[in-house]
């Protein structure tokens, strides 16, 4: 019995550690549903997430059993809401433990659609992301609509407009429009952090099709966003839909063609553009870590504990992306780094080897002071890096400035011929006679 | 639960607006995704049988796994300890593979099965085995499988019905469950066929009863789709409402086949049914695949009434193309309906529904193609949207007991075509008199764009008309004007209309305050747009020049332009520190002239002292003396040495040591050598 009280006592901190990108296997990802039906329907999204080392669990959104947490220890390393309707969650969940959920770095994937309940909508206005207030209001476009047989209200649109960014959504161009049918959204201007990966295009507007507009739409044009994406401060990522049509197998199917334009797409581009984007959600993409800070002077290796003014220093970090299944070398060109007292000194763009090593030198700017080495690497789609590492800068010692001044040879020339006079006079002042 | 409930079907009608009124029957993408979904190796029997059954159903030639393998795997599967579910599927298996087993097995097998029938206290157990030896029964005819104690099974699974008409799993479990009705109507309809005896008719009619009972909770959809949902029973897998149904259809099905009689269900239902499980439209789960089509295959082939599905290829008519009205009526598998003749009864546009277009009228039918069209829309058909109304009349007046055809059924038709966009001018008028100051016309058409200007006290109108085909006024629902001034802020009107004629007037003396006071260029772009329109447009059509007057105060600021994303990432541009200029410095050739020159007083010194003839014959003679002599100037070269040296590489505190000892040195022996030359003055003086 104490044995086994034994194994367990060893076991716990094993069974409760909580998800880092170092650990590949065992993602877990709550899945919320209105219906079971989601879970057929949309399974080849599903499916693309198992195909790729997540465990899904599917619950009822209004199961009274579903957690996100016990004892303190978070169940799920990312939470899918493709529950639009549901008013109140069962269990301990609601919105604000979900915002907790995402405070504390884990992802998650929100879908709406028309009939999207209060709760839904509270959530995504607290990431950034404001509905349309009308909930009769879907998105029309009748000029980019998706030609189709049977759809006549120009509600299922197609859309091209994606955010120009291969790290969101990979570096494969995306040939077919996405098709979409639900609710837009208008990104809070004042929040940075949240990025629209679909727009709507200009003739688009949000409105309900079936009655006649009494008052210009507060939604209308390319600022209506249809897909949007929010990386938080401390790298939760976020996935917002106004469709939750867009994700099913159905849209992933069938064909699409976009109004006035003479191609027609044997597969729509939702598969892609979902795949790919759910891969940078759940950090298969974009994540950067950074070892290795290191700086010593040219041609030392050790670190020293204070720079003098006017050394020439050698400063190296080594950043590597996440690829899903390992670390790989990450190769840019515009990482910098500052040396930085109150403003910086100096902003020097580094160098890379290729093989994730990012090194520059330069010479340590004439102001003593307490300085850091500050590298802010903040990029559309990548979580965002800042290392900064304290060093202290002093002025030359006294027996460090120039001893041999040739302008000053002549005072010494003086001295010193004084001092030889000195010494002849003392001679042959005592000794003459 | 009621939110579920709700929440489902909301989800539903969203996920389904293709089918929501008009459900495809089985087609051809059905049999495509089957052989992509269950092209995997199928881990166990159950999943094996329901790949086998779907593509027996859909006749799909390919096997969707390899015969020999599974059906050793039914052998494994029919051993004596293997559990109830895996004996059950595994004859399930074989009942499509015919694989090639011993009699006797089937004889062991049998005998154990009675043995734990008659223990049997859960529902899933009595399924299990009656289900079981009702496949032997199939599969083995010299097998004995018939039950002595038919009665007594019945009305042991007759005693977990409830009076609703579900049944409970087990006597302990008092929840009762809708889709443990379906697996206990298979159940009895079991033990109905492998009865030695006759089963009491009345015991048969009660559970006639039940069924009709437990459609009373059936739930419906707004399109007329009718399924089951299942409460959370515990102890039980939860069941979707997908599942539920279908167990429910499988279990009645069952029932209808062995015994007499009619059940007394409704085709309405039949046909809810039906539209529920294509409502789904392909499923991406195989489960939910055998179960959708299993259901469906039910359905088609059930004594009750065979639904028959009316589908459109399309719902969107273009006037300029000339398309025609087509409809196809067919089973749920898409293969051909009995003679009928499909009849618009009744055409009328959404926005007026007493005033019909169209009035009774038949259907041609086609019988190469199997549709049954309109040959062409009346004239009165303008754009719009309608709603007609369709009604199968089946020929063959006996076959209306036969089939279940739904009524009328009203399909949402779009007739689209080409709006005329015409008259279009846009003037500057003066605000007062209402002169025209500047006026062009517009050819909204082409691209030409205009170029205004006008100031606060002008007004600006902007006119166009549109007319539909026949001619009537067109009232989009998209007309909207949109101002764009240089910084990126938009303003937004709709342009209404009077009678025929589209027209905004913009007076900027009441608009200054919503422009924000912002002079300068504002782009002028007219968005017409409409689901029934082709041509819908978004042009540019000119510039104005605004002078507005300045902002007051207290005016309103524009808002901040939203800021482009792009920008806001990105490197910064490099700093470089600008190091202090060393300080200034004359050139070293002439700071050695200046070396040179301060030399020259020395060399004189010693030319001196040479002309005057110095000599050192004061010198002492004798040898004390002359150590201390020594030594004393030995000393100050030293001292001299020493400042030499802290030049060259001393530092101060070296230095201050050093001469400290060199000064007491010094001054000892210069004070010993100088007393004795003063000694030896005054001595000479004396003398």
């Amino acid at each position: 019995m104490a044995k086994l009280i034994f194994v367990f006592l060893t076991l716990i901190p094993i069974l409760c550690n909580s998800f880092t990108p170092e650990k590949t296997s065992d993602r877990r990802i709550l899945v919320l549903l209105d219906d079971f039906a989601v879970k057929s329907s949309h399974s080849l999204f599903f499916k693309s997430l198992q195909s790729r080392g997540f465990d899904l669990d599917f619950k009822l959104a209004d199961d009274p059993k579903i957690a996100l947490q016990r004892y303190g220890q978070y169940l799920y390393d990312a939470l899918v809401l493709f529950s639009p309707t549901i008013e109140r969650f069962g269990g301990s969940i609601d919105a604000a433990a979900i915002l907790d959920f995402v405070d504390s770095g884990h992802d998650l994937i929100v879908a709406a659609d028309n009939n999207a309940s209060d709760l839904i909508r509270e959530i995504a206005t607290e990431c950034g992301v404001d509905f349309d207030e009308d909930t009769s209001a879907v998105v029309v476009d009748h000029s980019g609509y998706a030609v189709s047989a049977t759809e006549g209200d120009h509600t299922l649109i197609a859309s091209d407009d994606f955010i120009k960014s291969d790290v969101i959504l990979g570096s494969k161009k995306i040939e077919a429009p996405v098709l979409f049918q639900g609710i837009g959204h208008s990104l809070n201007p004042s929040n940075s952090l949240v990025l629209k990966v679909l727009s709507a295009s200009p003739t688009a507007f949000s409105a309900n099709p079936k009655s006649k507009l009494t008052s210009p739409p507060s939604l209308l044009g390319s600022s209506i966003s249809l897909v949007s994406v929010i990386q938080a401060r401390n790298n939760a990522r976020i996935l917002i839909s106004g469709s939750l049509s867009v994700f099913s197998n159905r849209f992933f199917n069938s064909g699409v063609q976009k109004a006035g334009s003479p191609t027609k797409h044997d597969k729509s581009g939702n598969e892609q553009f979902f795949t790919e984007l759910s891969k940078w959600v759940l950090h298969e993409r974009g994540h950067l870590k950074a070892v290795n800070v290191q700086h010593h002077k040219v041609g030392e290796t050790n670190e020293p504990s204070i720079y003098r003014i006017n050394d020439d220093l050698e400063y190296s970090v080594e950043i590597y992306e996440w690829s899903g299944k390992s670390w790989e070398p990450y190769v840019a060109d515009d990482v910098q780094v500052q040396f930085y007292m109150m403003s910086p000194y100096v902003l020097k763009t580094l160098s890379n080897d290729k093989k994730g090593r990012f090194f520059t030198s330069f010479k340590v700017p004439d102001v003593y002071g307490v300085f850091q080495f500050k590298v802010e690497y903040d990029r559309l789609g990548y979580t965002s890096l800042s290392l900064s590492k304290q060093i202290p800068v002093r002025p030359f010692r006294h027996n460090e400035y120039e001893r041999f001044i040739p302008a000053a040879y002549p005072y010494y020339g003086a001295a010193f011929s004084m001092m030889a006079g000195f010494f002849v006079f003392s001679a042959v002042h005592l000794y003459n006679k | 639960m009621a939110t579920t409930a709700v929440g489902a079907a909301f989800l539903l009608l969203l996920l389904l607006p293709f089918s929501i009124s008009i459900p495809q029957p089985i087609s051809d993408s059905h049999r495509s995704a089957a052989s992509n979904l269950f092209n995997q190796i199928s881990p166990s029997l159950e999943d094996a049988y329901e790949a086998l059954r779907v593509f027996e159903i859909l006749a799909i030639e390919k096997k969707p796994l390899d015969t020999a393998d599974t059906c050793k795997k039914v052998l494994e599967n029919l051993g004596s300890s293997s559990p109830l579910k895996d004996v059950f599927y595994a004859l399930k298996v074989n009942g499509i593979l015919k694989c090639n087993i011993d009699g006797t097995i089937f004889k062991d097998i049998a005998s154990r099965l009675k043995a734990t029938l008659h223990d049997a206290s859960t529902l899933l157990d009595i399924y299990y085995s009656v289900g079981s030896l009702v496949l032997i029964k199939d599969q083995a005819s010299d097998v004995d499988v018939l039950l002595t104690d038919a009665n007594g099974i019945f009305h042991s699974i007759k005693a977990l019905s409830q009076s609703d008409g579900r049944w409970r799993y087990s006597s302990d479990n008092p929840e009762s469950s809708t889709y443990a009705s379906g697996l206990a109507l298979e159940g009895l309809s079991g033990v109905i066929s492998l009865a030695s005896s006759e089963i009491d008719q009345s015991k048969v009619s009660i559970v006639k009863n039940g069924i009709v009972k437990l459609f009373d909770s059936i739930e419906k959809y707004d399109d007329g789709a009718f399924y089951f949902d299942e409460k959370f029973v515990r102890g039980s897998e939860p069941q979707g409402s997908l599942s539920t149904t279908s167990s429910v259809v499988r279990g009645v099905n069952a029932f209808a086949a062995v015994t007499s009689g009619k059940i007394n269900l409704p085709g309405d239902t039949i046909l809810g049914l039906a539209k529920f499980f294509l409502s789904i439209g392909i499923p991406g789960d195989a489960k939910d695949f055998f179960n959708q089509v299993e259901s469906l295959s039910f359905l088609d082939s059930n004594r009750i009434s065979i639904p028959l599905i009316l589908s459109l290829p399309e719902t969107v008519y273009s006037l300029t193309k000339k398309g025609q009205f087509k409809v196809k009526v067919s089973t749920v598998f898409g293969s051909a309906a009995p003679p009928l003749t499909v009849k618009l009864v009744r055409a009328f546009s959404t926005g007026a529904k007493d005033s019909a277009i169209i009035d009774s009228k038949e259907l041609q039918y086609n019988q190469e193609s199997g549709f049954h069209f309109l040959d062409s829309f009346p004239k009165n058909v303008d754009v719009g949207t309608y709603v007609f109304v369709l009604e199968i009349v089946l020929h063959d007046s006996e076959s209306e007991n036969v089939y279940a055809t739904g009524g009328q059924i009203h399909v949402p038709i779009y007739v689209i075509g080409v709006i005329k966009v015409g008259n279009a001018e846009i003037a500057v008028l003066d605000s007062d008199l209402g002169n025209v100051e500047t006026h062009n016309t517009l050819d909204l058409s082409g691209n030409d764009i205009v170029s205004l200007s006008a100031n606060h006290l002008q007004k600006l109108r902007l006119s166009f008309q549109l007319e539909t085909p026949n001619g009537r006024v067109f009232k989009p629902h998209q007309a909207f004007l949109k101002l764009h001034h240089e910084t990126k802020i938009e303003h937004i009107f709709l342009v209404g209309n009077t009678g025929k004629k589209f027209e905004i007037i913009f007076d900027f003396l009441g608009l200054v305050e919503k422009l924000f006071y912002l002079s300068g260029k504002y782009d002028i772009e007219l968005t017409v747009g409409d689901a029934v329109m082709e041509n819908s447009f978004s042009r540019l059509l000119g510039h104005v020049e605004l002078d507005l007057p300045e902002a007051p105060e207290k005016a309103a600021r524009p808002p901040l332009p939203p800021v482009d994303p792009y920008s806001r990432y990105g490197p910064n541009a490099e700093i470089n520190h600008i190091f202090r200029a060393p300080e200034k410095r004359p050139p070293q050739k002439l700071s050695l002239v200046f070396l040179g020159l301060i030399l020259l007083p020395f060399i004189g010194f010693l030319v001196g002292l040479l002309r005057l003839g110095v000599n050192l014959k004061n010198f002492p003679g004798s040898t004390v003396p002359a150590t201390f002599a020594t030594l004393f100037h030995l000393g100050l070269a030293a001292v001299l040495l020493l400042y030499v040296l802290f030049w060259l590489k001393l530092d101060l505190f070296t230095t201050l040591k050093t001469l400290g000892l060199l000064g007491v040195f010094t001054m000892f022996f210069g004070h010993r050598i100088l007393s004795y030359l003063a000694l030896t003055s005054t001595k000479l003086k004396s003398a």
